[in-house]
C-alpha cells in the first residue's frame, strides 16, 4: 500500500490537468482513499509532477531481428553503458540495441512502464517472448507481422476474406501476440524476388491480383472484424523515399473508414523527387491525417547521432546499405517476412538527415490533437528511446527548437517549416503523447491514466524549469504499486506482464493451415505455435464479439 | 712571386666601406640521393640548370653540399640543393617542375625534404604522385608521407611535402682587378671558398657574374635591368657615365650568394673576401641600391674584421 | 617510480585497466591501493592482489605472473610501463602514447586499436596483435609493436597505419583485411597471409605460402625500405635491404578485394 501526496497530477484521460491531488495504491492498482490503511508508506510529492507511466507504442526491443542487430554491431556494445550485476539487478549493456535486462532498467529509469514490441515474425515469436520474458519493470505487448505472410496473401488473392480472417486470428494467437503489424505490404514479399512494392494498386511480385492496397484494406478489415484492441499497425509502402508523402496520403484513402495506426509517420512525409531535392511535406500529411479521424500515428522522430536501423522492410534496407556503403544484415523469414539491419548515423550537416529531423517535430506540432499522434523514435531506427526527453524539450520550448534549426545548413532550412511553428506543448499534452494516447490506442484500459482501477504505473518528476532535463530524471517510478526507481536508481526489480490477445477463431482453420504448413515450412507444425508457458505473467485479452 | 706579395700587407686589396644589399626570399632544400654520387650529381645539375636569377628564370638554385651516406635519409650517397624564390607558392611550383623533370626522370634517385623543421610546407610528392596514374602508393613514417611512384626502372621515392623557410637572396661581392686574368683568378678562388659554406648557394654559372646589372635602364623604357655602367671599365671617362671604378681597375667580376640566414651569408662573404685577396685585385666592394630596396645589409668592413 | 608486485595469482582473469600511467600517476599510494579491479564479476581492491610500493609517477613496474591480468595499460597516453613477467590479454589496448616493455609473453589482443606509442614484448604474443576488435572497421591506427618471439592468428588485422615487427613465426591470417601500415615477419607465417588486404606492406624475411589471389610483380630493392630499416634500427630491429645481400620479391594483392597491398618476400643472394 502506498500514498502519493501533494503532487501536481496530470491525468488527461480523466480530465485532470495539473491539480494537486493525492493518489492511493493497493494491490498494484490505484484505489480510493478509503481502501488505504494507516500504515501505508507515503511519498511526499509536494512540488513534483505526477504522470501516468510512459507507454511506448512502437519500439524494437526483443526478438530475432533485434538480436541479429546486436550481433552485427559488437563495437556498439563495447561502447555501451554497462550495467553491472548487483543484488537482484542483472548485468547488461545499454547503447543502441540494449540487452534484455538493461532494456527494462533503461525504460523504467526514464519513467516508461509499458512497451509495445512492434514487429514479431510468427516463426521466431518464441525468441521474442523469451527476450520479453527477461525485460523487467515494464509491461509488454507485441505485434505480429502479417502483411507479407504468404498464407494470408494467397487467401487475399483467392478472394477468401473469411478464411483469411481465421488464419490471421490463428496466427496472432499462435504467436501469442497482441495485434497485427503490417510492414511495407507486399514489398517484403517482393523482396524475396529482389524487388519491392512501390505502387499501391499494382499487383505484387509473384501474384496476379493482390496489391498492397488490398493487403492494407484486407488486414484493416480483419482487425476491425476481430475487434482487436489495437487497430492494424501499418508501416506504409515507400518508407524513406523522397516524394513518399503521396503514397502515405493514398494509403490513408485506402484506409477510409477503417481504424488504423500509422507507424513512424516521419519516415513517410517527404516531398521532392530525389535525395538532392528532398524536402518536408509534413503539412500535407498532417492535413490528410487530421481529416481521417479513425487514424492514429506515432512520430518516429529522428535525433542526430548514432542509430541502428532495424526493420522488416528488407528492400528499403538494401537501398540504405547502398547509400552508406557500410554494414548490412539481411534475413529472410520463410513464407512470412524478412528483416534488414543497417547501422546509421544521422548528421546535422547532412541535408536529408536535417529534413528528417525537422519532419518528426513538425508532425508532432502540426497535428493538433495529441490523442492521435504519439511520441516515438521507432527505436532504434530514428534514435534511442532513452533520448525521448530531448524531443519533449523541443516540443515544449519553441526558442530552444529554433536555435537548433538555426544550426542546420542553410539549404536544409529552406526545405522545412519547423522554424515557423510556434506551438509549445503543455505538460498535459506531453502526458497524452507519451502515455494516455498510446494506452488508449493500444486498448489498454488500465494504462495511461491515474483513475481508480488503473494499474499503479506512476512516474513522479521533480519540477524544474528546464523541461528536457525534467523528463530525463524521474524522482520516483512506481510499477504496479512498487517503487522501482528512486532518484534515477533501480531500487526494486519487479516483473512486468505481457498482454496477449485471443481473437475469435474457427478452430477448424487448423485443418487448412497444417497441410499447407507442412508442405512449405522447414519447421514441424507442432513446434510452430508458442507455448503460453514461455511467457512471463501473460494476461490474455479476449475481444468482445 | 705570390709569396713575396703576401709579405706586404699594403698590397692586399682595399675593402670598400660599403655594404651588399640583399632581399627577403623563401628557400627550400632538396636532398637528392642515388645509387652513386655521380647519378645524384647528374640529377642535381639538371635540376639546378637555368636557375641563375629569379628575374628571368623564376628561381635561383644551386648545389649546396655533397652529403655522406650517413647524412641522407636512405643511407645512400647524395647531395643537397637549395632553391630560392620570392614566395612559397612560386617555390612550390618550381619544385614540382624541377623535381618532376630532372629528378624523377633520373635513374636510381630518391628525393627528400631538407627543411624538416620548417613550419610552412608545399606539396611536391603530393602533386608528383599523379604521374603514377593511380598505381602509386605511399608510406607514412614518423609523421611524414613518402610517395612511391612506379616507374620503368622500379620506384621513385619522393617526400610528400617540403619545407619552406624565410631566406636571403642577393648577397654579393664585387672584385675590382687590374686585368681580366686577375679578376678571374680571384673570382674562381672566392667562388670555391664561398660555396663550401653550408646554407648557401651561388646561383650564377661557376658562381660568378661577369655582367653585373643595375635596376632599370637609362635609355630603354621597360627594361627590368641593364648593364651596370658605373662598373664597366670601357665606359669610364664618358661624360654621361659616372664611373665608380678607380683608375687602375680594368675588369670587375661579381659573386652573388643566396643563403638560408644571415649567418650563412656572412660566413660565405667572409670566406669570399679572404679568398679573393689575391695579387691584381685592387678593391673588393659590394653592390647595393642605397639601402632602399633590400632590408638585409652586409657591411664589408664588419665582415672583414 | 611505482612498483607493483602480484602477490597472488588470480583464480579467474583479473581485469585491471587501472594499471596505466594515466590512472596511477596522479594518485597517492593509498588511493592506488583502493582502486577497483574486477575478479570475474566481482569488484575488488587493487591491494587485494598487488603489493604497492615506491612513488606514483609516469614510470611503473609490475612484477609477477600476470598472464591472467587483463587490460594493463589500457588507453594510456604517456609514461613508461615495464612488466616483469607474462601479461594477460588486451595489454595496451587503445594505447595512444608512452612505452610498454614486457619481459615475458603477452596474451591476445596486444595493442588492439592502438594509435600511438611503442610496445616491446621480449617473449611471444598471442593473436590479434594491433587488430580491430570484432565489428570495428579499423585496428591499429599508428604506433609500433615489436615482438621478439612468435605471435598468433590475425596479426595486424584491419590495421590502418603503424608498424608491427615479429621476430618469431606467426600463424594464419597475418595482415587480414589490412588497410595500411607495415608488418615485418621475421620468420615468416603460416597460411593466408594478407587475406583481403586492401593496402599496406607485409615484409617476410622468409618464404611464405601465398594465396592464389596474390600475383608476382618483380624482384627489386625498394628504396623506401632503407628508411624503414633505419627507423627500425633505432628500435633494435634489423631489416635487410641491401642488394649486395639480397632482394625482395614483390607480390601484389589481394585481388579478391581488389586490394593494392604488397607482400615483399626477402630472397638472400647466393
Amino acid at each position: 500500500m502506498l500514498r502519493v501526496t501533494g503532487g501536481t497530477v496530470y491525468d488527461p484521460a480523466n480530465g485532470v490537468d495539473g491539480l494537486v491531488q493525492d493518489l492511493y495504491i493497493a494491490n498494484g492498482r490505484i484505489v480510493d482513499a478509503s481502501a488505504i490503511a494507516d500504515g501505508a508508506r507515503t511519498i511526499d510529492a509536494t512540488g513534483m509532477i505526477v504522470m501516468p507511466g510512459g507507454v511506448d507504442v512502437h519500439t524494437h526491443v526483443a526478438g530475432g531481428a533485434l538480436n541479429f542487430a546486436r550481433g552485427l554491431v559488437p563495437e556498439n556494445q563495447r561502447a555501451a553503458r554497462k550495467f553491472l550485476h548487483r543484488g537482484d539487478r542483472r548485468a547488461g549493456l545499454g547503447g543502441m540495441t540494449p540487452t534484455t535486462f538493461a532494456t527494462g532498467y533503461l525504460y523504467a529509469g526514464m519513467g516508461w512502464t509499458t512497451v509495445n514490441e512492434a514487429a514479431v515474425p510468427v516463426l521466431s515469436a518464441r525468441h521474442t517472448h523469451e527476450e520479453l520474458h527477461d525485460i523487467p519493470l515494464v509491461d509488454k505487448t507485441s505485434l505480429v507481422l502479417m502483411a507479407n505472410n504468404e498464407f494470408v496473401l494467397d487467401l487475399l488473392e483467392a478472394g477468401e476474406a473469411e478464411r483469411a480472417r481465421h488464419v490471421v486470428s490463428w496466427l496472432v494467437w499462435a504467436a501469442k501476440g497482441y495485434g497485427i503489424k503490417a510492414v511495407n505490404p507486399g514489398g517484403v514479399e517482393a523482396w524475396k524476388w529482389g524487388k519491392n512494392a512501390n505502387t499501391l494498386h499494382a499487383p505484387i511480385e509473384g501474384y496476379k491480383t493482390v496489391t498492397p492496397a488490398m493487403i492494407i484494406e484486407g488486414l484493416a478489415t480483419i482487425a476491425d472484424d476481430l475487434q482487436l484492441p489495437h487497430p492494424v499497425h501499418l508501416h506504409c509502402n515507400n518508407l524513406g523515399v523522397p516524394g513518399n508523402f503521396a503514397t502515405t496520403i493514398e494509403t490513408m484513402n485506402v484506409l477510409q473508414g477503417h481504424r488504423a495506426h500509422l507507424a513512424h509517420l516521419q519516415f513517410h512525409a517527404y516531398g521532392g523527387d530525389d535525395w538532392t531535392t528532398m524536402r518536408s511535406e509534413s503539412a500535407r500529411v498532417a492535413e490528410a491525417f487530421t481529416a481521417n479521424p479513425t487514424l492514429t500515428a506515432d512520430a518516429g522522430a529522428v535525433l542526430f547521432g548514432d542509430a541502428v536501423t532495424i526493420t522488416a522492410d528488407g528492400p528499403w534496407q538494401h537501398l540504405l546499405y547502398q547509400l552508406t556503403g557500410r554494414k548490412w544484415g539481411n534475413l529472410d523469414v520463410e513464407n512470412e517476412t524478412g528483416c534488414g539491419i543497417v547501422p546509421y548515423v544521422y548528421k546535422d550537416r547532412n541535408l536529408v538527415n536535417a529534413v528528417q529531423w525537422a519532419v518528426g517535430l513538425e508532425l508532432l506540432l502540426l497535428i493538433d490533437d495529441p490523442w492521435r499522434i504519439f511520441l516515438t523514435t521507432d527505436h532504434p531506427n530514428g534514435g534511442c528511446f532513452w533520448r525521448y526527453p530531448e524531443i519533449i524539450h523541443m516540443l515544449m520550448n519553441a526558442e530552444f527548437r529554433r536555435e537548433q534549426v538555426q544550426q542546420l545548413p542553410e539549404k536544409a532550412r529552406q526545405r522545412i517549416v519547423l522554424a515557423d511553428l510556434d506551438r509549445e506543448y503543455t505538460l498535459s499534452e506531453v502526458a497524452i503523447i507519451t502515455s494516455a494516447g498510446p494506452a488508449r490506442s493500444l486498448g489498454l484500459s488500465r494504462k495511461g491514466h491515474l483513475g481508480v482501477g488503473a494499474d499503479a504505473d506512476i512516474t513522479i518528476y521533480p519540477s524544474r524549469p528546464d523541461h528536457g532535463f525534467l523528463f530525463s530524471y524521474p524522482r520516483y517510478v512506481i510499477k504496479g504499486g512498487a517503487i522501482v526507481v528512486e532518484e534515477g536508481d533501480v531500487r526494486e526489480v519487479v516483473d512486468g506482464k505481457e498482454f496477449i490477445v485471443r481473437p475469435a477463431c474457427d478452430e477448424r482453420i487448423e485443418d487448412y493451415i497444417r497441410p499447407l504448413f507442412e508442405k512449405v515450412y522447414t519447421m514441424s507444425f507442432a513446434n510452430y505455435p508458442v507455448e503460453i508457458e514461455r511467457l512471463r505473467n501473460p494476461e490474455v485479452v479476449v475481444p468482445e464479439p | 712571386m705570390r709569396a713575396s706579395v703576401y709579405k706586404s700587407p699594403a698590397l692586399k686589396p682595399r675593402i670598400a666601406d660599403t655594404f651588399a644589399e640583399a632581399f627577403d626570399m623563401r628557400a627550400a632544400r632538396v636532398v637528392i640521393t642515388a645509387h652513386t654520387p655521380g647519378w645524384a650529381l647528374t640529377a642535381a645539375r639538371s635540376m639546378t640548370g637555368f636557375a641563375t636569377s629569379v628575374i628571368g628564370c623564376k628561381v635561383e638554385a644551386g648545389i649546396e653540399a655533397e652529403l655522406d651516406p650517413a647524412e641522407t635519409p636512405d643511407g645512400r650517397p647524395g647531395l643537397s640543393v637549395l632553391l630560392f624564390a620570392f614566395d612559397a607558392a612560386g617555390l612550390g611550383q618550381r619544385l614540382v617542375d624541377r623535381v618532376g623533370q630532372s629528378v624523377l626522370t633520373c635513374p636510381t634517385t630518391a628525393c627528400f625534404d631538407g627543411l624538416p623543421d620548417a613550419a610552412e610546407r608545399v606539396a611536391v610528392g603530393g602533386l608528383l604522385r599523379h604521374f603514377g596514374d593511380r598505381y602509386q602508393s605511399s608510406k607514412f613514417l614518423d609523421g611524414q608521407r613518402y610517395w612511391r611512384i612506379p616507374v620503368m626502372e622500379g620506384e621513385f621515392l619522393v617526400q610528400e611535402s617540403f619545407g619552406v623557410q624565410k631566406a636571403i637572396g642577393g648577397g654579393n661581392l664585387l672584385i675590382l682587378a687590374r686585368d681580366q686574368a686577375a679578376a678571374l683568378a680571384a673570382a674562381e678562388a672566392a667562388s670555391e671558398a664561398m660555396r663550401a659554406v653550408r646554407g648557401v648557394i651561388l646561383p650564377f654559372p661557376g658562381g660568378v657574374v661577369r655582367s653585373g646589372s643595375k635596376v632599370g635602364a637609362k635609355h630603354y623604357k621597360n627594361l627590368i635591368a641593364s648593364t651596370n655602367d658605373a662598373y664597366c671599365p670601357t665606359l669610364r671617362g664618358r661624360a654621361d657615365v659616372e664611373s665608380a671604378l678607380p683608375r687602375d681597375v680594368n675588369a670587375v667580376l661579381e659573386i652573388v650568394v643566396d643563403g638560408l640566414d644571415r649567418g650563412a651569408i656572412e660566413a660565405s662573404l667572409r670566406a669570399g673576401i679572404d679568398a679573393a685577396s689575391l695579387p691584381g685585385v685592387v678593391e673588393i666592394s659590394a653592390g647595393n641600391y642605397g639601402g632602399k630596396l633590400g632590408k638585409h645589409h652586409f657591411h664589408l668592413h664588419e665582415l672583414a674584421r | 617510480m611505482l612498483r607493483l608486485t602480484l602477490q597472488e595469482t588470480p583464480s579467474v582473469p583479473l581485469e585491471a585497466d587501472v594499471l596505466s600511467p594515466d590512472m596511477l600517476a596522479p594518485l597517492t599510494i593509498e588511493a592506488i591501493r583502493a582502486l577497483p579491479v574486477y575478479l570475474g564479476k566481482r569488484q575488488r581492491r587493487l591491494a587485494d592482489f598487488f603489493a604497492v610500493g615506491g612513488e606514483a609517477g609516469d614510470e611503473i613496474e609490475i612484477h609477477g605472473d600476470l598472464a591472467r591480468v587483463k587490460w594493463i595499460g589500457r588507453a594510456m597516453t604517456r609514461g613508461v610501463l615495464r612488466i616483469y613477467g607474462d601479461a594477460g590479454m588486451h595489454l595496451a589496448s587503445a594505447m595512444q602514447g608512452g612505452t610498454v616493455d614486457v619481459f615475458g609473453n603477452a596474451g591476445d589482443w596486444l595493442g588492439a586499436e592502438m594509435s600511438g606509442g611503442v610496445i616491446h614484448v621480449r617473449g611471444n604474443a598471442g593473436g590479434q596483435v594491433g587488430a580491430a576488435y570484432r565489428g570495428a572497421p579499423t585496428g591499429m591506427r599508428d604506433g609500433v609493436i615489436l615482438i621478439d618471439g612468435a605471435a598468433g592468428l590475425e596479426v595486424g588485422m584491419r590495421m590502418k597505419r603503424g608498424t608491427i615487427v615479429v621476430g618469431g613465426p606467426v600463424r594464419d591470417f597475418a595482415g587480414l583485411q589490412m588497410k595500411g601500415g607495415t608488418i615485418v615477419l621475421g620468420q615468416g607465417a603460416e597460411l593466408r597471409t594478407g587475406a583481403w588486404m586492401n593496402r599496406g606492406t607485409i615484409i617476410s624475411l622468409q618464404p611464405i605460402p601465398l594465396l592464389p589471389t596474390f600475383s608476382y610483380a618483380a624482384t627489386y630493392n625498394p628504396t623506401f625500405l632503407r628508411l624503414y630499416a633505419r627507423r627500425l634500427a633505432t628500435l633494435g630491429c634489423v631489416l635487410p635491404y641491401d642488394e649486395r645481400q639480397g632482394s625482395y620479391q614483390r607480390y601484389t594483392g589481394d585481388a579478391a578485394v581488389p586490394g593494392r597491398g604488397e607482400i615483399l618476400v626477402w630472397r638472400p643472394n647466393g
